[in-house]
């Protein structure tokens, strides 16, 4: 591995910092695009990669992805097969119109795309109620509306726990950190990366004596926490979860510090 | 001379947020950036297929005017033509600039708006990037003062910029290209096009005369391109801690 590089708008990618898998085609990530220059000496014109975001480059080299990585704070773009924590608006007669993201329009969601559904066995959501589901399609074309499903659209499956959530409490984080709680936890990587997060582990460790917890995370900025203890127990180990991993997005915990925070917050919510 | 200080991403409710501080001029500017959000009305009808830049300034001490007009709508144009508005997610929705000047003189009314206009410009900028909207490139901003005897003063503070016989505002991109020229009072054309080369050394740095590798490191990074990285990569590197760390 190279020196961590950072790009701001305009920069072009070096070439050596390329991942070299002939292989397969690059694929280009979010805060890049290509640009043809046409050169006065040939014919042809020379593709160079400029970046449009400023962030620091990485690259897969099994993949053949090379992308940046922005700033966590930013707000969240929808993405096609991104799952996205929603909270119904109001529904009409075809569908639920969901908030996905503040002072954005509202996404749809078909009342049918549940696991199962049809006209007479439909969820019934209300206001405020809440769906972990996909982005379906992002539309084509400026002002194109969001459209979410919370079945597979090829196996007529909820997969990945798809569908309303009862109970439990939503946290907001920033984008990143819900990009980095996915990317910690997902069971197809095959190095055990962890991103620098011990947090969920520790948690998991210390709240096991009290029923352990389910945790979804929505790349739209939100993470839903449930816990299935006695009641009393279930308020103040949800609080603590979302007081921890609030308090780890906010700081940018170290490591280290993570593990002194959630034995801080357990002990002051007496849950040890 | 003492460089300018800024801070990134400090807002946590906005979308992207800057500081900005300039000690020759006195002025600190807070921006936030919103982006992309549903405008309301539909403003944007004459251009569908791009974003529409909203830019708002608000003075410390009094209600915005006719000054803060002005340079909202040189700022819109600005930065308007930098921000990338077809990329995915901003065609037909808005980005919302607000920047607050917290600190420095009053402009009272009559005054020249220009010589606060660079620190918004930075601010604006910097805002913008850490809000991650699209940007085709980057910029810096000088403001330069012409005295009576015709020198010229780089960052003239608000009394001597009164004095002065015309003030110039220049914007370089990145790429070395005159992005923005902004100028009041009275001059000749060499006077301007000294003032225009001197802007350049400033926001670029002098690519010519210095022979050592770590000289021209530095002198780079006293530019004003030069501080702008700075800034950004220093925020990136802090973020990023974690990822860094495991290389």
């Amino acid at each position: 591995m190279t020196t961590p590089l950072v790009l701001l708008p305009s920069d072009e990618v070096p070439r050596d910092y390329l991942p070299a898998n002939n292989s397969n085609p690059l694929r280009l990530g979010p805060g890049l695009r290509i640009l043809s220059q046409p050169s006065s000496k040939s014919a042809d014109s020379k593709h160079v990669l400029t970046a449009t975001q400023a962030g620091l480059l990485t690259t897969d080299a099994k993949k053949n992805t090379v992308s940046l990585l922005s700033f966590p704070n930013r707000r969240y773009i929808p993405t096609v097969n991104d799952f996205v924590i929603a909270q119904i608006h109001h529904s009409s007669a075809d569908f639920f119109h969901c908030m996905v993201s503040p002072h954005t329009a509202h996404a749809l969601l078909g009342q049918l795309s549940f696991e199962g559904a049809s006209k007479k066995t439909r969820p019934m959501l209300k206001q405020g109620e809440l769906v972990y589901a996909r982005v379906l399609s992002v539309g084509v074309g400026a002002g194109a509306e969001v459209e979410l499903t919370c079945v597979s659209p090829s196996t007529g499956k909820a997969e990945g726990g798809m569908g309303p959530l009862a109970g439990g409490m939503v946290f907001d984080v920033s984008t990143g950190m819900a990009a980095r709680l996915i990317r910690a936890n997902n069971p197809s990587a095959e190095i055990d990366e962890i991103e620098g997060l011990v947090i969920l582990a520790e948690l998991d460790k210390k709240l096991d004596p009290f029923g352990g917890f389910e945790l979804a995370v929505g790349r739209n900025g939100k993470v839903w926490v449930n816990c299935s203890d006695s009641e009393e127990n279930t308020v103040k180990a949800t609080v603590a979860i979302g007081r921890c991993l609030q308090e780890t997005d906010q700081k940018n915990l170290h490591p280290h510090d993570q593990k002194k925070l959630v034995s801080k917050v357990l002990r002051e919510m007496k849950l040890t | 001379m003492i460089g300018p200080t800024a801070s990134l991403s400090h807002l946590h409710r906005a979308d992207g947020s800057a500081s900005y501080k300039c000690p020759a001029t006195g002025y600190n500017i807070l921006g936030a950036v919103n982006a992309p959000v549903e405008l309301p009305g539909r403003r944007d009808a004459l251009k569908p297929e791009e974003a529409t830049v909203e830019v708002f300034v608000k003075p410390g001490t009094t209600t915005a005017g006719v000054g803060e007009r002005y340079v909202e709508g040189l700022l819109r144009s600005v930065l308007g033509k930098v921000v990338l508005g077809r990329e995915k997610g901003f065609p037909r929705r808005g980005v919302v600039l607000t920047l607050a000047i917290v600190g420095g003189e009053n402009i009272e009314r009559g005054d020249s708006y220009l010589t606060v206009f660079p620190a918004l410009l930075h601010a604006g900028l910097l805002s913008m990037i850490s809000a991650s909207v699209p940007l085709s490139m980057t910029f810096s901003a000088t403001l330069l003062g012409v005295t009576k005897s015709g020198d010229i003063v780089r960052d003239p503070s608000p009394a001597a910029a009164k004095a002065a016989v015309s003030l110039h505002v220049f914007a370089i991109s990145s790429k070395n290209h005159l992005l923005l020229n902004e100028s009041e009072g009275r001059f000749d054309f060499d006077t301007w096009e000294l003032a225009r080369q001197n802007a350049v050394t400033i926001c670029q740095g002098s690519s010519k005369g210095s022979d050592g590798d770590v000289n021209m490191e530095e002198e780079k990074n006293a530019s004003g391109n030069g501080f702008i990285r700075e800034t950004v990569e220093d925020q990136i590197y802090s973020d990023y801690v974690y990822k860094l760390d495991s290389i």
